[in-house]
């Protein structure tokens, strides 16, 4: 008798509601906070106290999935004034499709790691911040990407060349930065790409053709010739 | 009144008659909706509201109209209803907002949905419908919102829908749709969190 109340009870409890809400897009914004400088007090309306379903959806700069659960699909903290690193911690906003970090002061290195970090970004833009250092390979592996800006920041280096291989890519802005280089090859027809006002790129549309490298059997034949 | 009135004056007896036969003619939104009521069950009467002798469903809570009393939005998630949808809810051309998600409607999504062509946001997620997703919704040229997933959906994804071009969100997860997704128009945007839980889902490559 009281085995099957308890079991009655078992399954009223597993009954309630489908859907499910993570802990780790939670983590991940209470993270997201508290790696980063908010002079401006942007993120105020970032609050942990309150658990119910979708709380997280409310948050200013966020949406989610579905209005009731916390599952974040976008992420725009677009001119909050931010400080510190790029936040490592949005690995746990694992069904995030957009990240929009751009006008801040963000600074360091994009992390060489991103693609584990951002497994399914489609709109990543990073642009006007103080990102150093080079642009990292692993974007390369972001396959659903459609618009990459990453323009108005301080990377130095070359545009990896795999970037070419972004099936999906539309958009690719490095303008106003210090790269160098020759470009991806990408099929332009499909990417809109911009390079303008960087150190020294090469190769591609509204660029100089890149120089041809200096080879040993070259300076022979010329010293050959020369003799 | 009316007779003793039409003795009097023509002109006032023909506007007293025509008003009359307005009244009891109907609205066509507000018997579409009632036809939706017709086929739930509402345990919790939150369709108490839908009077069918109003003139308009305007005033019928959980309904939204615009200032020439057309109905903009349906606001019906999260209620506990079961039963079936209905064609009728096709007539509705103004519609914008059409969010029926968390209940237990069961049956089809009916082809006519096609015909909202001022739809923007689309919430049948949540529910035990049956059947495939209509081609129709292709035609829905302002979406930006299709939520199907939790359901019971089969089939292929229409490849109409890849030509909806305003699409922002897309979830048909948890579901049993099969075949191929899309790749190409607005689904490039999309990706496999969109589609998950489809056994019979094949994922693109890239």
């Amino acid at each position: 008798m009281v085995l099957s109340i308890v079991f009655g009870f078992l399954v009223l409890i597993s009954s309630f509601g489908t859907a499910y809400g993570t802990d780790t897009d939670i983590f991940c914004l209470k993270s997201i906070k508290g790696s980063l400088e908010d002079p401006y007090n942007y993120l105020q309306s970032w609050t942990f106290n309150d658990k119910t379903e979708g709380f997280i959806c409310k948050f200013i700069g966020v949406e989610c999935w579905h209005p009731d659960e916390n599952r974040v699909l976008n992420l725009n903290l677009s001119n909050m004034g931010l400080k510190g690193q790029f936040p490592r911690a949005i690995r746990n906003c694992s069904s995030l499709t957009g990240l929009d970090l751009s006008i801040n002061k963000l600074s360091g290195t994009i992390p060489a790691d991103i693609s584990s970090l951002l497994t399914y970004v489609v709109t990543l833009d990073l642009s006007s911040n103080e990102f150093s250092g080079t642009i990292p390979k692993s974007l390369a592996n972001c396959t659903y990407l459609n618009i990459l800006k990453l323009d108005s920041n301080r990377l130095t280096g070359q545009i990896p060349g795999q970037f070419a291989s972004l099936g999906r890519l539309k958009t690719f802005n490095v303008t106003n930065n210090l790269l160098s280089g020759r470009v991806p090859n990408f099929n332009y027809t499909k990417v809109r790409a911009s390079y303008g006002n960087n150190r020294g790129l090469c190769g591609g549309p509204n660029l100089r053709p890149c120089q041809a490298q200096p080879s040993k059997s070259n300076t022979a034949v010329i010293a050959g010739a020369a003799g | 009144m009316v007779t003793s009135t039409c003795k009097g004056s023509f002109l006032v007896c023909a506007i007293l008659v025509l008003d009359l036969v307005l009244k009891v003619s109907g609205n066509a939104e507000g018997d579409a909706l009632n036809a939706l009521k017709s086929n739930l069950q509402d345990p919790n009467n939150v369709l108490q509201s839908w009077d069918a002798t109003l003139v308009n469903p305007c005033t019928w809570f959980h309904v939204t109209c615009n200032s020439d009393n057309s109905v903009t939005r349906l606001d019906l998630g999260n209620a506990d209803l079961s039963g079936t949808l209905v064609p009728n809810l096709g007539n509705l051309p103004n519609l914008q907002y059409l969010e029926l998600f968390n209940n237990n409607i069961s049956g089809k999504i009916p082809d006519e949905l096609g015909n909202l062509k001022n739809l923007v946001s689309l919430d049948l997620y949540l529910n035990v419908l049956t059947g495939p997703i209509p081609a129709t919704l292709g035609k829905l040229s302002y979406l930006r919102v299709l939520r199907l997933n939790n359901n019971a959906l089969s089939g292929g994804i229409p490849m109409s829908l890849t030509g909806i071009n305003s699409l922002q969100v897309l979830d048909l997860s948890n579901n049993q749709l099969k075949g191929t997704v899309p790749v190409n128009g607005s689904f490039s945007m999309f990706t496999p969190i969109s589609f998950q839980n489809n056994p019979g889902l094949i994922q693109p490559k890239m």
